[in-house]
């Protein structure tokens, strides 16, 4: 290995980064998925860095464990994402949000 | 290393509740594809479940042992009395909430989905059950995840309403980013030691020349997952949308159990990861990493201000008792903050107390919501004359939320205060008292909307059938009976907070 | 400066600039096609830290799964073009200035501590170690994870269904 864990650690942290100012200014709920994507795929990174640089398995094996995750809570969320569309589609367009603060 | 099938089996003796959880979630797709018709089946089968494995965990107080532990590490889950008393608490709420979702009308809407409805219900259930013994950050991550996937679906169960939906997709999206934060702080904790295992990390960092500063940051990723399952302040924005969305039974049940899971497994992170040694009085002397004490209190105070504060203006009562919750949440980890077992002590009355009280309130909401389909304030008015039953009991729970004498709801935050004052926490204590004070405004502006309006012709008369007065029953007695003759949760209580351990 | 460093700057900067461009594009389904580069160039790093077998799974996962069912929910819901979810209008000033502050300090740790390594590598194929993992020591999560999916399964089911 000649590149440094801290080079794949930044790395990882700016896909973090993006991902979290990802879901706090786009508007748009799959965007937004997405970007929660982008943080998951950040900390997997993390994660399979560790699990090199410190010759342990535990880390990959975690990795998988996630992307199973990540691939059920798509599932789930594009369920819930379609649900919501169809309800707003026989509703007022004005009354974007029944739950306020 | 070899797994012998004996092995496994032996190692299975210490999931039973689990695994009757997970037999009964295949038979109830099963029943419910072969008895399509006859949908009332599946909650008896539930009720039937909840019973065994409530067995098996009243078994697991005499235990205190890792379980699936392969040879030369630490094991998957710590099966202990601890453990088995947030399990109770966990099956005890989810017991109730099936007997609520029988009654409630939003529930019966969607009666050609009961099998789903109660499949979801059952996976909620497991995921808690591992997340409370969970002690490796793997097994925890997948468990909370079991649990958030199934609650977010059922916060939006009656697909026809607008607001369900809505408060799903919102679960969903604060729910998601959290847990990616969590992932983060797990991984950099997993960069530093090298071990997934709560046990061994804490062996791994007793060493001194440790970088601090990471760990204080993960830690704090950590903690953002955990606060926000359990609603403390600044993670708390889902909590009064989503329980004002969501259907009454499963804000009942977020309120209760899945708070229970989140503080079983937060006490556990901190103690288990953090330790040091335990001094005679049962004071916690935690690692020199992070500042659990300041930190705890700066996030509770947060909460339990917050929570009253902004209750103080709700005309909804779902969404009342969503900031209530959030208060709750605040007085709950004060305990912690005093980092003693006595605090945990007075965790664990609290908490036992808090599942009869706090689902009383959502039952009687639920009960009324039923008849004028709305959980208004204004809806409320007058209710005192024409349905006295709900009425008492609404103000009984409601003078309980606040720890008003004779209620078990003092008692709770009797303990609660003597902890914070033997660790001479005053000015805490002073501020959580002054919170009292001000919860105290908002419950009763709902009964002086029950009994100082006077009743009009169109007031609604609500009647209330068998099953409910057995149900109001059921949980009013406890909180009237634990607020005059308490030994026995206190000594149950006392059982109840031994760790794996320590 | 070697191949394998080039590979990993090639694979770091693809990997960047398109998860930058994700949050940025207007375009939804720019946004989406972004995200497919984003996820080949993690699987080109995995593939350089030698974890193959997760390399594979990202590809297959992410992009044969995760990304296809976006697409779907972009092409269902391509009518509304901004869900809003956030009730609450956040400042934009304080929120960059808070997100600013998190990244330097995020970057600044990580870069400042002394992360211990090890030189004892792993194998060269990760597949076969991993499996005896999935089903020994980790046999339980694995289960888990069986009833995680079945759950998902049902409760996208249930609620997409009309």
């Amino acid at each position: 290995m000649h590149i440094q864990i801290e080079y794949y650690l930044i790395l990882s942290a700016f896909m973090f980064i993006v991902g979290v100012v990802g879901v706090l200014t786009r508007r748009n709920a799959i965007v937004v998925f997405m970007s929660i994507e982008l943080m998951l795929n950040s900390a997997n990174l993390t994660m399979v860095a560790f699990s090199s640089y410190l010759g342990n398995a535990v880390g990959q094996l975690f990795v998988f464990f996630v992307m199973a995750v990540a691939a059920a809570e798509a599932a789930v969320g594009l369920a819930i994402i379609i649900a919501l569309f169809r309800n707003k589609l026989t509703i007022n367009i004005d009354e974007l949000n029944i739950l306020k603060w | 290393m070899e797994l012998s099938i004996n092995y496994i089996l032996n190692e299975l003796n210490f999931i039973k509740p689990e695994l009757v959880i997970s037999i009964s979630i295949v038979l109830i797709v099963f029943t419910d594809l072969i008895f399509d018709k006859r949908k009332q089946i599946l909650p008896v089968i539930s009720l039937i479940s909840l019973l065994i494995t409530g067995y098996f965990v009243i078994e697991q107080f005499g235990m205190n042992t890792f379980a699936i532990a392969p040879a030369g590490s630490k094991g998957m889950l710590a099966v202990d009395p601890f453990g088995a008393f947030f399990k109770m608490v966990v099956l005890f709420a989810s017991f109730i909430i099936i007997l609520f979702s029988i009654n409630s009308s939003e529930i019966k809407l969607s009666s050609d989905r009961h099998g789903e409805y109660y499949t979801l219900i059952f996976g909620m259930i497991l995921g808690m059950l591992f997340v409370i013994s969970a002690a490796d950050l793997i097994l925890i991550y997948i468990s909370l995840e079991l649990l958030s996937l199934s609650s977010y679906v059922l916060a939006g169960f009656t697909k026809q309403s607008l607001r369900n939906s809505e408060a799903s997709l919102k679960y969903l999206i604060y729910g998601g980013v959290s847990s990616g934060i969590m992932l983060f702080g797990i991984s950099i904790i997993y960069g530093i030691t090298g071990s997934t295992n709560l046990y061994e990390i804490n062996s791994l960092i007793q060493a001194p020349q440790l970088p601090n500063i990471t760990f204080i940051l993960a830690s704090i990723l950590i903690f953002t997952g955990i606060g926000f399952k359990i609603s403390a302040a600044p993670f708390h924005f889902w909590t009064p949308d989503v329980y004002e969305g969501a259907p009454i039974p499963i804000t009942a049940y977020l309120s209760i159990a899945s708070k229970a899971a989140g503080f079983a497994l937060l006490i556990r992170f901190v103690k288990v990861t953090f330790i040091q040694s335990i001094n005679t009085e049962g004071y916690w002397q935690l690692l020199n990493i992070i500042d659990w004490k300041t930190f705890v209190v700066l996030i509770s105070i947060l909460s339990m201000t917050l929570g009253n504060f902004a209750a103080l203006w709700q005309n909804n009562l779902k969404r009342l008792l969503a900031y209530s919750s959030i208060a709750h949440a605040g007085y709950l980890l004060l305990g912690l903050a005093v980092l003693s077992n006595q605090g945990l002590l007075a965790i664990i009355i609290y908490f036992a107390i808090y599942a009869f009280m706090n689902l009383g309130a959502f039952l009687i909401v639920m009960l009324i919501a039923n008849k004028t389909g709305s959980e208004d304030m204004d809806d409320y008015n007058g209710l005192g004359f024409t349905s006295p039953l709900l009425s008492v009991s609404l103000a009984i729970f409601f003078i309980s939320l606040t720890g008003l004498p004779p209620t078990a709801g003092f008692i709770a935050k009797l303990y609660l205060f003597i902890a914070l004052i033997d660790a001479e926490m005053i000015t805490v204590a002073v501020i959580a008292l002054l919170n009292t004070v001000v919860s105290l405004y908002y419950y009763v502006r709902v009964l002086k909307h029950l009994y100082l309006v006077k009743a009009e012709p169109d007031t609604p008369i609500i009647g209330v059938s068998a099953l409910n007065t057995v149900l109001i029953l059921m949980l009013l007695i406890p909180t009237l009976v634990f607020g005059i003759y308490f030994t026995p949760i206190v000594d149950f209580a006392k059982v109840s907070v031994s760790l794996l351990g320590f | 400066m070697n191949i394998y460093d080039a590979i990993f700057y090639l694979f770091a900067v693809v990997t960047g600039l398109s998860a930058f461009f994700v949050v940025t594009t207007r375009n939804i389904v720019y946004a989406a096609f972004f995200l497919l580069f984003t996820f080949f160039g993690v699987a080109g790093i995995y593939v350089l830290l030698g974890a193959d077998f997760i390399a594979i799974v990202q590809l297959i996962i992410y992009v044969g799964g995760i990304l296809i069912l976006l697409l779907f929910g972009v092409m269902l819901t391509n009518k509304i073009t901004s869900v809003q979810i956030k009730t609450g209008t956040l400042q934009i000033v304080p929120a960059a200035v808070g997100v600013g502050l998190f990244a330097g300090f995020l970057i600044a740790v990580l870069t400042y501590t002394e992360w211990k390594t090890v030189d004892t590598a792993l194998p060269l194929t990760t597949t076969e170690f991993l499996g005896v993992m999935l089903l020994q020591e980790y046999l339980v999560v694995f289960e888990l994870l069986g009833i995680l999916l079945l759950i998902a399964l049902i409760g996208a089911a249930s609620i997409a269904r009309r």
